[in-house]
Protein backbone atom coordinates (compact mmCIF):
# COMPACT_ATOMS: atom_id res chain seq x y z
CA UNK A 1 0.00 0.00 0.00
CA UNK A 2 0.73 3.68 -0.33
CA UNK A 3 1.44 5.64 2.42
CA UNK A 4 -2.14 5.84 3.47
CA UNK A 5 -4.08 5.48 7.16
CA UNK A 6 -4.70 1.38 7.23
CA UNK A 7 -8.70 0.75 7.00
CA UNK A 8 -10.33 -1.71 8.63
CA UNK A 9 -13.24 -3.69 8.26
CA UNK A 10 -15.27 -4.00 11.56
CA UNK A 11 -18.96 -4.45 10.53
CA UNK A 12 -20.93 -6.22 7.51
CA UNK A 13 -24.98 -6.51 7.45
CA UNK A 14 -26.60 -6.83 4.28
CA UNK A 15 -30.91 -7.92 3.81
CA UNK A 16 -32.21 -11.11 2.31
CA UNK A 17 -32.65 -10.05 -1.39
CA UNK A 18 -35.89 -10.76 -2.70
CA UNK A 19 -37.70 -9.86 -6.02
CA UNK A 20 -39.89 -7.62 -3.78
CA UNK A 21 -39.71 -6.37 -0.45
CA UNK A 22 -43.51 -4.49 -0.40
CA UNK A 23 -43.37 -4.38 3.06
CA UNK A 24 -40.70 -2.10 3.96
CA UNK A 25 -40.31 1.57 2.64
CA UNK A 26 -36.55 2.26 0.69
CA UNK A 27 -35.50 3.57 3.80
CA UNK A 28 -36.62 0.54 5.74
CA UNK A 29 -34.93 -1.47 3.08
CA UNK A 30 -31.48 -0.16 3.80
CA UNK A 31 -32.07 0.64 7.28
CA UNK A 32 -31.92 -3.55 7.44
CA UNK A 33 -28.56 -3.55 6.35
CA UNK A 34 -26.78 -0.56 7.52
CA UNK A 35 -28.28 -2.00 11.37
CA UNK A 36 -27.06 -5.67 10.85
CA UNK A 37 -23.94 -3.75 10.29
CA UNK A 38 -23.78 -1.74 12.77
CA UNK A 39 -24.78 -4.94 15.48
CA UNK A 40 -22.26 -6.55 13.88
CA UNK A 41 -19.60 -4.01 15.00
CA UNK A 42 -20.97 -3.34 18.29
CA UNK A 43 -21.56 0.24 18.03
CA UNK A 44 -24.64 2.77 17.30
CA UNK A 45 -25.58 5.82 15.19
CA UNK A 46 -23.29 7.95 17.55
CA UNK A 47 -20.29 5.90 16.76
CA UNK A 48 -20.53 6.77 12.78
CA UNK A 49 -18.83 9.46 11.63
CA UNK A 50 -19.96 9.54 8.25
CA UNK A 51 -21.91 8.20 5.62
CA UNK A 52 -21.14 7.50 2.31
CA UNK A 53 -24.11 6.04 0.10
CA UNK A 54 -24.63 4.51 -3.55
CA UNK A 55 -27.07 3.34 -5.83
CA UNK A 56 -27.91 2.63 -9.51
CA UNK A 57 -28.43 5.12 -11.89
CA UNK A 58 -31.23 7.62 -10.61
CA UNK A 59 -34.02 7.12 -13.46
CA UNK A 60 -34.55 2.55 -11.98
CA UNK A 61 -36.28 4.27 -9.63
CA UNK A 62 -36.57 8.06 -9.65
CA UNK A 63 -35.17 9.05 -6.82
CA UNK A 64 -32.33 11.98 -7.80
CA UNK A 65 -31.24 12.22 -4.57
CA UNK A 66 -31.52 9.80 -2.04
CA UNK A 67 -28.27 11.30 0.12
CA UNK A 68 -31.20 13.74 1.02
CA UNK A 69 -34.03 11.09 1.34
CA UNK A 70 -32.42 9.01 3.24
CA UNK A 71 -30.17 11.22 6.14
CA UNK A 72 -32.35 10.55 8.68
CA UNK A 73 -33.39 6.80 7.71
CA UNK A 74 -29.28 6.42 8.17
CA UNK A 75 -28.66 8.67 11.32
CA UNK A 76 -26.63 10.98 9.04
CA UNK A 77 -27.92 14.24 10.42
CA UNK A 78 -25.81 17.05 11.02
CA UNK A 79 -23.12 14.24 9.54
CA UNK A 80 -21.46 14.33 6.48
CA UNK A 81 -23.13 12.44 4.08
CA UNK A 82 -22.13 11.65 0.45
CA UNK A 83 -23.53 9.86 -2.46
CA UNK A 84 -21.35 8.05 -5.17
CA UNK A 85 -22.62 6.99 -8.44
CA UNK A 86 -20.66 4.82 -11.22
CA UNK A 87 -23.43 3.03 -12.66
CA UNK A 88 -23.40 -0.95 -12.01
CA UNK A 89 -20.16 -0.51 -10.30
CA UNK A 90 -21.37 1.88 -7.63
CA UNK A 91 -21.52 -0.46 -4.58
CA UNK A 92 -18.19 -1.02 -5.08
CA UNK A 93 -16.61 2.50 -5.97
CA UNK A 94 -19.12 3.55 -2.73
CA UNK A 95 -16.96 1.47 -0.40
CA UNK A 96 -13.49 2.61 -1.83
CA UNK A 97 -14.95 6.37 -1.40
CA UNK A 98 -15.84 5.50 2.19
CA UNK A 99 -12.22 3.83 2.64
CA UNK A 100 -10.91 7.09 1.51
CA UNK A 101 -12.14 8.60 4.17
CA UNK A 102 -10.70 6.53 6.42
CA UNK A 103 -7.42 6.27 4.54
CA UNK A 104 -6.94 10.23 4.21
CA UNK A 105 -7.39 10.37 8.26
CA UNK A 106 -10.64 12.51 7.68
CA UNK A 107 -12.49 10.33 9.77
CA UNK A 108 -12.64 6.97 12.23
CA UNK A 109 -15.58 5.35 11.13
CA UNK A 110 -17.63 5.56 8.35
CA UNK A 111 -20.84 4.04 7.36
CA UNK A 112 -21.39 2.84 3.86
CA UNK A 113 -24.08 1.72 2.66
CA UNK A 114 -25.78 0.96 -1.00
CA UNK A 115 -29.08 -0.43 -1.98
CA UNK A 116 -31.99 -0.84 -4.90
CA UNK A 117 -35.64 -1.81 -5.21
CA UNK A 118 -35.73 -2.98 -8.37
CA UNK A 119 -39.89 -3.84 -7.45
CA UNK A 120 -40.34 -0.02 -7.46
CA UNK A 121 -38.21 0.48 -10.77
CA UNK A 122 -37.39 -1.11 -14.19
CA UNK A 123 -34.14 -1.15 -15.42
CA UNK A 124 -34.68 -2.14 -18.77
CA UNK A 125 -36.72 0.95 -18.92
CA UNK A 126 -34.07 2.92 -17.44
CA UNK A 127 -31.94 1.73 -19.77
CA UNK A 128 -33.73 2.31 -22.82
CA UNK A 129 -34.51 6.02 -23.36
CA UNK A 130 -35.79 7.54 -26.83
CA UNK A 131 -33.56 10.24 -27.53
CA UNK A 132 -34.04 12.05 -30.65
CA UNK A 133 -31.70 11.78 -33.49
CA UNK A 134 -30.32 8.67 -31.50
CA UNK A 135 -31.36 4.70 -32.37
CA UNK A 136 -33.30 3.07 -29.47
CA UNK A 137 -31.49 0.65 -27.72
CA UNK A 138 -34.27 -1.75 -26.52
CA UNK A 139 -32.28 -4.53 -25.33
CA UNK A 140 -31.74 -3.82 -21.60
CA UNK A 141 -28.09 -5.24 -20.13
CA UNK A 142 -28.58 -8.70 -21.82
CA UNK A 143 -29.01 -7.07 -24.97
CA UNK A 144 -26.07 -4.96 -24.41
CA UNK A 145 -23.52 -7.83 -23.21
CA UNK A 146 -24.21 -10.97 -25.31
CA UNK A 147 -22.47 -9.47 -28.75
CA UNK A 148 -19.32 -9.33 -25.99
CA UNK A 149 -19.90 -13.00 -24.75
CA UNK A 150 -20.03 -14.22 -28.64
CA UNK A 151 -17.15 -12.02 -29.35
CA UNK A 152 -15.25 -13.86 -26.27
CA UNK A 153 -16.44 -17.55 -27.53
CA UNK A 154 -15.15 -16.84 -30.79
CA UNK A 155 -11.46 -15.50 -29.73
CA UNK A 156 -11.14 -18.12 -27.05
CA UNK A 157 -12.84 -20.90 -29.25
CA UNK A 158 -14.48 -22.16 -25.28
CA UNK A 159 -17.21 -24.65 -26.32
CA UNK A 160 -20.58 -23.16 -25.76
CA UNK A 161 -21.39 -25.37 -22.55
CA UNK A 162 -19.26 -23.07 -20.19
CA UNK A 163 -21.74 -20.43 -19.64
CA UNK A 164 -23.96 -23.54 -18.22
CA UNK A 165 -21.40 -24.53 -15.94
CA UNK A 166 -21.23 -21.30 -14.21
CA UNK A 167 -25.13 -20.72 -13.71
CA UNK A 168 -25.40 -24.08 -12.39
CA UNK A 169 -22.40 -23.52 -10.12
CA UNK A 170 -22.82 -20.06 -8.69
CA UNK A 171 -26.60 -21.45 -8.00
CA UNK A 172 -25.50 -23.94 -5.92
CA UNK A 173 -23.42 -21.46 -3.86
CA UNK A 174 -26.19 -19.66 -3.29
CA UNK A 175 -28.42 -22.53 -1.73
CA UNK A 176 -25.68 -21.98 0.83
CA UNK A 177 -26.34 -18.60 1.23
CA UNK A 178 -28.97 -17.36 3.51
CA UNK A 179 -29.49 -14.00 2.00
CA UNK A 180 -29.62 -15.15 -1.73
CA UNK A 181 -32.47 -14.22 -3.76
CA UNK A 182 -32.63 -17.06 -6.23
CA UNK A 183 -32.33 -20.50 -4.18
CA UNK A 184 -33.00 -23.32 -6.84
CA UNK A 185 -33.26 -26.71 -5.40
CA UNK A 186 -32.12 -29.07 -8.09
CA UNK A 187 -30.07 -27.14 -10.51
CA UNK A 188 -28.48 -28.83 -13.27
CA UNK A 189 -27.30 -27.81 -16.47
CA UNK A 190 -30.73 -29.60 -17.57
CA UNK A 191 -32.41 -27.13 -16.55
CA UNK A 192 -30.01 -24.08 -17.62
CA UNK A 193 -29.72 -25.56 -21.29
CA UNK A 194 -33.19 -25.79 -21.39
CA UNK A 195 -34.37 -22.36 -20.01
CA UNK A 196 -35.63 -19.83 -22.50
CA UNK A 197 -32.81 -18.21 -24.57
CA UNK A 198 -33.31 -14.34 -24.10
CA UNK A 199 -30.18 -12.80 -25.60
CA UNK A 200 -28.51 -15.17 -28.38
CA UNK A 201 -25.78 -17.16 -26.35
CA UNK A 202 -27.37 -16.15 -22.72
CA UNK A 203 -30.02 -17.87 -21.27
CA UNK A 204 -33.06 -16.83 -18.76
CA UNK A 205 -31.03 -18.95 -16.39
CA UNK A 206 -27.51 -17.78 -17.07
CA UNK A 207 -29.29 -14.01 -16.38
CA UNK A 208 -29.17 -12.67 -13.06
CA UNK A 209 -32.62 -11.82 -11.05
CA UNK A 210 -34.30 -8.71 -9.98
CA UNK A 211 -33.74 -8.00 -6.50
CA UNK A 212 -34.74 -5.89 -3.88
CA UNK A 213 -31.73 -5.47 -0.78
CA UNK A 214 -29.28 -3.20 0.69
CA UNK A 215 -25.87 -3.82 1.65
CA UNK A 216 -24.13 -2.17 4.40
CA UNK A 217 -20.43 -1.77 5.78
CA UNK A 218 -18.96 -0.12 8.50
CA UNK A 219 -15.08 1.29 7.84
CA UNK A 220 -12.63 1.86 10.61
CA UNK A 221 -9.30 3.72 11.03
CA UNK A 222 -6.68 1.25 12.70
CA UNK A 223 -7.61 3.45 16.09
CA UNK A 224 -10.75 2.37 16.21
CA UNK A 225 -10.80 -1.07 14.50
CA UNK A 226 -10.55 -2.91 17.99
CA UNK A 227 -14.08 -5.04 17.38
CA UNK A 228 -15.54 -7.67 18.98
CA UNK A 229 -14.79 -9.91 16.27
CA UNK A 230 -11.53 -9.82 14.15
CA UNK A 231 -11.68 -7.09 11.15
CA UNK A 232 -10.86 -7.30 7.58
CA UNK A 233 -7.98 -5.00 6.69
CA UNK A 234 -7.82 -3.54 3.22
CA UNK A 235 -4.82 -4.27 1.14
CA UNK A 236 -5.38 -2.98 -1.68
CA UNK A 237 -8.22 -0.29 -3.72
CA UNK A 238 -8.73 1.30 -6.80
CA UNK A 239 -11.34 2.45 -9.48
CA UNK A 240 -10.61 2.88 -13.17
CA UNK A 241 -13.32 3.84 -15.80
CA UNK A 242 -13.30 4.78 -19.80
CA UNK A 243 -15.33 5.43 -22.25
CA UNK A 244 -18.19 3.30 -23.30
CA UNK A 245 -17.12 3.89 -27.48
CA UNK A 246 -14.04 4.55 -28.82
CA UNK A 247 -12.31 3.18 -31.58
CA UNK A 248 -10.52 -0.22 -31.12
CA UNK A 249 -11.83 -0.20 -27.43
CA UNK A 250 -11.72 -3.78 -26.42
CA UNK A 251 -14.94 -4.40 -24.93
CA UNK A 252 -14.53 -7.89 -23.68
CA UNK A 253 -11.48 -7.57 -22.42
CA UNK A 254 -11.54 -3.98 -21.18
CA UNK A 255 -8.20 -1.93 -20.49
CA UNK A 256 -9.69 -0.64 -17.61
CA UNK A 257 -10.42 -3.63 -15.86
CA UNK A 258 -6.91 -4.79 -16.44
CA UNK A 259 -4.94 -1.35 -15.68
CA UNK A 260 -7.67 -1.46 -12.24
CA UNK A 261 -6.28 -4.91 -11.02
CA UNK A 262 -2.72 -4.34 -12.01
CA UNK A 263 -2.95 -1.22 -9.57
CA UNK A 264 -4.33 -3.36 -6.54
CA UNK A 265 -2.11 -6.27 -7.19
CA UNK A 266 1.05 -3.75 -6.66
CA UNK A 267 -0.31 -2.27 -3.81
CA UNK A 268 -1.14 -5.60 -2.06
CA UNK A 269 2.16 -7.28 -3.29
CA UNK A 270 0.38 -9.85 -5.05
CA UNK A 271 2.22 -11.04 -8.27
CA UNK A 272 0.22 -14.60 -9.08
CA UNK A 273 -3.25 -13.49 -8.23
CA UNK A 274 -4.05 -16.80 -8.64
CA UNK A 275 -2.27 -17.93 -6.52
CA UNK A 276 -1.87 -15.49 -3.83
CA UNK A 277 -5.53 -15.30 -3.11
CA UNK A 278 -7.82 -17.56 -1.60
CA UNK A 279 -11.09 -16.58 -2.81
CA UNK A 280 -12.56 -13.84 -5.40
CA UNK A 281 -16.22 -12.45 -5.88
CA UNK A 282 -16.10 -11.00 -8.77
CA UNK A 283 -19.14 -9.59 -10.67
CA UNK A 284 -21.20 -11.87 -13.10
CA UNK A 285 -23.91 -10.87 -14.12
CA UNK A 286 -24.11 -13.05 -16.80
CA UNK A 287 -22.64 -16.30 -16.51
CA UNK A 288 -19.92 -15.98 -19.32
CA UNK A 289 -18.29 -13.16 -17.52
CA UNK A 290 -16.24 -15.96 -14.98
CA UNK A 291 -14.18 -16.78 -17.62
CA UNK A 292 -14.31 -13.01 -19.08
CA UNK A 293 -13.45 -11.53 -16.40
CA UNK A 294 -10.59 -14.70 -15.25
CA UNK A 295 -8.40 -13.08 -18.09
CA UNK A 296 -9.31 -9.44 -17.44
CA UNK A 297 -7.95 -9.81 -14.17
CA UNK A 298 -5.34 -11.84 -14.70
CA UNK A 299 -5.87 -15.01 -13.01
CA UNK A 300 -6.01 -16.93 -16.56
CA UNK A 301 -4.28 -16.20 -19.72
CA UNK A 302 -6.00 -14.21 -22.26
CA UNK A 303 -8.45 -17.31 -23.72
CA UNK A 304 -7.54 -19.66 -21.10
CA UNK A 305 -10.13 -18.52 -18.47
CA UNK A 306 -12.84 -20.86 -19.45
CA UNK A 307 -10.53 -23.67 -18.99
CA UNK A 308 -10.08 -22.61 -15.68
CA UNK A 309 -14.49 -22.16 -15.00
CA UNK A 310 -14.14 -26.07 -17.74
CA UNK A 311 -11.88 -27.08 -14.81
CA UNK A 312 -14.12 -26.97 -12.32
CA UNK A 313 -11.78 -25.06 -9.92
CA UNK A 314 -14.20 -22.17 -9.21
CA UNK A 315 -16.52 -24.11 -7.38
CA UNK A 316 -16.08 -23.97 -3.73
CA UNK A 317 -13.74 -26.53 -2.79
CA UNK A 318 -11.59 -26.08 -5.54
CA UNK A 319 -8.58 -24.41 -6.21
CA UNK A 320 -9.75 -20.70 -6.97
CA UNK A 321 -13.58 -20.61 -5.81
CA UNK A 322 -15.06 -17.51 -7.40
CA UNK A 323 -18.69 -16.67 -6.26
CA UNK A 324 -19.04 -18.50 -3.02
CA UNK A 325 -22.26 -16.53 -2.01
CA UNK A 326 -23.74 -17.31 -5.27
CA UNK A 327 -23.04 -14.00 -6.60
CA UNK A 328 -24.83 -11.79 -8.74
CA UNK A 329 -26.38 -14.44 -10.31
CA UNK A 330 -28.50 -15.21 -7.51
CA UNK A 331 -29.10 -11.88 -6.25
CA UNK A 332 -29.25 -8.75 -7.69
CA UNK A 333 -30.01 -5.54 -6.11
CA UNK A 334 -28.16 -3.31 -8.95
CA UNK A 335 -26.94 -0.94 -6.77
CA UNK A 336 -25.75 -3.17 -3.96
CA UNK A 337 -24.70 -5.65 -5.96
CA UNK A 338 -20.79 -4.55 -6.02
CA UNK A 339 -20.91 -3.72 -2.49
CA UNK A 340 -22.26 -7.14 -1.58
CA UNK A 341 -18.90 -8.64 -3.35
CA UNK A 342 -16.60 -6.69 -1.39
CA UNK A 343 -18.68 -7.48 2.04
CA UNK A 344 -18.41 -10.94 0.78
CA UNK A 345 -14.51 -11.20 0.49
CA UNK A 346 -14.21 -9.28 3.92
CA UNK A 347 -16.34 -11.63 5.40
CA UNK A 348 -14.30 -14.48 3.43
CA UNK A 349 -11.29 -13.36 5.37
CA UNK A 350 -13.06 -13.02 8.64
CA UNK A 351 -14.36 -16.47 8.95
CA UNK A 352 -17.92 -15.60 8.61
CA UNK A 353 -19.17 -16.91 5.41
CA UNK A 354 -21.16 -20.06 7.36
CA UNK A 355 -22.05 -22.68 4.39
CA UNK A 356 -19.90 -21.06 2.12
CA UNK A 357 -16.53 -20.39 3.52
CA UNK A 358 -13.25 -21.01 1.90
CA UNK A 359 -11.47 -22.52 4.91
CA UNK A 360 -8.74 -20.85 6.05
CA UNK A 361 -9.21 -18.10 3.36
CA UNK A 362 -6.65 -15.15 4.55
CA UNK A 363 -6.77 -12.84 1.01
CA UNK A 364 -9.77 -12.29 -1.18
CA UNK A 365 -10.84 -9.87 -4.10
CA UNK A 366 -13.89 -8.07 -4.42
CA UNK A 367 -14.66 -6.88 -8.00
CA UNK A 368 -17.24 -4.82 -9.37
CA UNK A 369 -18.12 -3.30 -12.60
CA UNK A 370 -20.76 -1.19 -14.68
CA UNK A 371 -21.85 0.99 -17.64
CA UNK A 372 -21.18 -0.66 -20.52
CA UNK A 373 -18.01 -2.95 -18.67
CA UNK A 374 -16.63 0.83 -18.35
CA UNK A 375 -16.26 1.59 -15.00
CA UNK A 376 -14.73 -0.80 -12.83
CA UNK A 377 -14.26 -1.18 -8.79
CA UNK A 378 -11.88 -3.34 -6.67
CA UNK A 379 -10.70 -4.21 -3.67
CA UNK A 380 -8.47 -6.65 -1.90
CA UNK A 381 -9.01 -7.26 1.70
CA UNK A 382 -7.19 -9.42 4.21
CA UNK A 383 -6.96 -11.13 7.65
CA UNK A 384 -3.52 -9.69 8.26
CA UNK A 385 -2.80 -6.11 8.93
CA UNK A 386 -1.24 -5.05 5.74
CA UNK B 1 -28.50 24.36 -42.45
CA UNK B 2 -31.10 23.17 -39.97
CA UNK B 3 -30.17 23.09 -36.53
CA UNK B 4 -32.97 20.62 -35.83
CA UNK B 5 -34.69 19.58 -32.31
CA UNK B 6 -36.89 17.08 -30.91
CA UNK B 7 -38.83 17.00 -28.26
CA UNK B 8 -37.85 14.02 -25.54
CA UNK B 9 -40.65 12.67 -23.59
CA UNK B 10 -39.31 10.70 -20.81
CA UNK B 11 -42.22 9.30 -18.22
CA UNK B 12 -42.69 5.89 -16.37
CA UNK B 13 -44.49 5.43 -13.42
CA UNK B 14 -42.72 3.92 -10.67
CA UNK B 15 -43.79 1.99 -7.44
CA UNK B 16 -43.83 2.80 -4.10
CA UNK B 17 -44.22 0.99 -0.53
CA UNK B 18 -45.14 2.68 2.50
CA UNK B 19 -43.45 1.06 4.89
CA UNK B 20 -45.29 0.25 8.03
CA UNK B 21 -44.89 4.08 10.02
CA UNK B 22 -46.18 5.91 7.12
CA UNK B 23 -48.85 3.25 5.73
CA UNK B 24 -50.31 3.55 9.17
CA UNK B 25 -50.64 7.48 9.31
CA UNK B 26 -52.17 6.99 5.72
CA UNK B 27 -54.61 4.39 6.78
CA UNK B 28 -55.59 6.37 9.79
CA UNK B 29 -56.22 9.73 7.43
CA UNK B 30 -58.41 7.11 5.35
CA UNK B 31 -60.26 6.23 8.16
CA UNK B 32 -60.77 10.10 9.59
CA UNK B 33 -58.16 9.54 12.26
CA UNK B 34 -54.90 11.55 12.78
CA UNK B 35 -52.33 9.20 14.57
CA UNK B 36 -49.21 10.64 15.23
CA UNK B 37 -45.81 8.40 16.53
CA UNK B 38 -43.73 8.69 19.86
CA UNK B 39 -39.39 8.75 19.80
CA UNK B 40 -37.87 6.72 21.92
CA UNK B 41 -37.20 10.50 23.72
CA UNK B 42 -40.59 10.59 24.04
CA UNK B 43 -41.34 13.40 21.55
CA UNK B 44 -44.83 12.68 19.13
CA UNK B 45 -44.08 13.34 15.63
CA UNK B 46 -47.09 14.53 13.65
CA UNK B 47 -46.48 13.97 10.78
CA UNK B 48 -45.17 10.71 12.09
CA UNK B 49 -41.40 9.58 10.40
CA UNK B 50 -40.11 6.34 10.31
CA UNK B 51 -36.68 7.44 12.30
CA UNK B 52 -36.06 10.02 14.76
CA UNK B 53 -33.88 13.00 12.76
CA UNK B 54 -32.49 13.73 15.95
CA UNK B 55 -31.18 10.33 17.34
CA UNK B 56 -31.30 8.40 14.09
CA UNK B 57 -33.12 5.48 16.04
CA UNK B 58 -36.16 4.30 14.80
CA UNK B 59 -39.72 5.94 15.88
CA UNK B 60 -42.13 3.28 18.06
CA UNK B 61 -45.60 3.21 19.64
CA UNK B 62 -48.32 5.28 17.30
CA UNK B 63 -50.15 7.64 18.94
CA UNK B 64 -53.99 8.29 18.46
CA UNK B 65 -54.19 12.15 18.22
CA UNK B 66 -57.25 14.75 18.22
CA UNK B 67 -58.33 16.79 14.77
CA UNK B 68 -57.47 19.92 16.75
CA UNK B 69 -54.49 21.87 17.09
CA UNK B 70 -52.81 25.45 16.97
CA UNK B 71 -51.37 27.66 14.11
CA UNK B 72 -47.59 28.44 14.82
CA UNK B 73 -47.11 30.14 12.10
CA UNK B 74 -49.28 30.96 8.52
CA UNK B 75 -48.93 32.78 4.93
CA UNK B 76 -51.61 34.13 3.22
CA UNK B 77 -52.54 33.42 -0.27
CA UNK B 78 -54.82 35.93 -1.45
CA UNK B 79 -55.11 34.34 -5.37
CA UNK B 80 -55.30 30.39 -5.32
CA UNK B 81 -53.96 28.69 -8.35
CA UNK B 82 -55.03 25.69 -10.13
CA UNK B 83 -53.78 22.73 -7.95
CA UNK B 84 -53.63 24.52 -4.74
CA UNK B 85 -56.28 22.59 -1.66
CA UNK B 86 -58.83 25.30 -2.21
CA UNK B 87 -60.38 27.69 -4.90
CA UNK B 88 -60.75 30.65 -2.54
CA UNK B 89 -58.30 32.24 -0.50
CA UNK B 90 -56.53 30.52 2.42
CA UNK B 91 -53.71 30.29 4.82
CA UNK B 92 -50.69 27.85 4.58
CA UNK B 93 -50.22 27.18 7.91
CA UNK B 94 -48.10 25.12 9.89
CA UNK B 95 -50.40 23.65 12.46
CA UNK B 96 -49.32 21.73 15.73
CA UNK B 97 -51.80 18.91 16.69
CA UNK B 98 -52.59 18.69 20.36
CA UNK B 99 -49.72 16.42 21.85
CA UNK B 100 -47.84 16.58 19.23
CA UNK B 101 -44.61 18.14 19.38
CA UNK B 102 -43.71 19.08 15.97
CA UNK B 103 -46.09 20.79 13.29
CA UNK B 104 -47.52 19.84 10.07
CA UNK B 105 -48.22 22.01 6.75
CA UNK B 106 -51.76 22.40 5.90
CA UNK B 107 -54.39 24.62 4.84
CA UNK B 108 -56.56 26.97 6.76
CA UNK B 109 -60.22 27.70 5.31
CA UNK B 110 -60.44 31.04 7.43
CA UNK B 111 -61.95 33.06 4.75
CA UNK B 112 -60.41 36.75 4.79
CA UNK B 113 -56.31 37.21 6.07
CA UNK B 114 -57.54 39.49 9.46
CA UNK B 115 -59.28 36.22 10.92
CA UNK B 116 -56.33 34.72 11.07
CA UNK B 117 -53.66 35.06 13.65
CA UNK B 118 -51.06 32.58 15.04
CA UNK B 119 -51.75 31.10 17.88
CA UNK B 120 -55.49 30.28 17.01
CA UNK B 121 -56.99 27.59 17.52
CA UNK B 122 -58.31 25.52 14.27
CA UNK B 123 -59.72 21.40 13.83
CA UNK B 124 -59.95 19.30 10.58
CA UNK B 125 -62.06 19.42 7.92
CA UNK B 126 -62.19 15.63 6.32
CA UNK B 127 -62.98 14.76 3.10
CA UNK B 128 -65.94 12.66 2.42
CA UNK B 129 -64.19 10.45 -0.09
CA UNK B 130 -61.19 9.37 1.42
CA UNK B 131 -58.53 7.23 -0.24
CA UNK B 132 -55.29 7.15 2.06
CA UNK B 133 -54.03 10.57 1.29
CA UNK B 134 -52.60 13.98 3.08
CA UNK B 135 -55.67 15.21 1.37
CA UNK B 136 -58.38 13.00 2.67
CA UNK B 137 -57.91 16.03 5.07
CA UNK B 138 -59.59 18.49 3.08
CA UNK B 139 -58.18 21.59 4.99
CA UNK B 140 -58.12 22.94 8.29
CA UNK B 141 -60.68 26.11 9.16
CA UNK B 142 -60.63 28.04 12.55
CA UNK B 143 -62.61 26.73 15.81
CA UNK B 144 -65.60 28.81 16.37
CA UNK B 145 -65.88 31.58 19.17
CA UNK B 146 -61.88 31.73 18.08
CA UNK B 147 -61.98 35.82 17.52
CA UNK B 148 -58.87 37.09 16.13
Amino acid sequence: MTAANRCAIVGIGQTHHKAKRQDVSIPGLIREAALRALADAELTWKDIDAVVIGKAPDMFEGVMMPELFLADALGAAGKPILRVHTAGSVGGSTAICAAHLIMGGIHRRVLTVAFEKQSESDAMWALSPRIPFQPQLTAGAGGYFAPLVRAYMRRSGAPDDVGLQVAVKDRQHGLKNPYAHLRIKGIDRAMVADSPMLWDPIRYLETCPSSDGACAMVLAAEDAAAAPRPPAWVHGLATRSEPVVFSGRDQVNPQAGRDCARDIYAQAGIHTPSKDLDVAELYVPFSWFEPMWLENLGFAAEGEGWKVTASGATALGGALPINPSGGVLCSNPIGASGMLRFAEAAMQVRDQAGEHQVDGARRAMGHAYGGGSQFFAMWIVGRDRP
Amino acid sequence: MDVLSAPYVLEYTYQRSTGPVIGRFLTALRDGRLEGVRTTTGRVLMPPLEYDPATGEATGEPVPLPPDGVVTTWAWVATPRPGHPLDRPFAWALIRIDGADTAMLHAVDAGAADAMRTGMRVTARWRAERTGSILDLACFVPVAGEAP
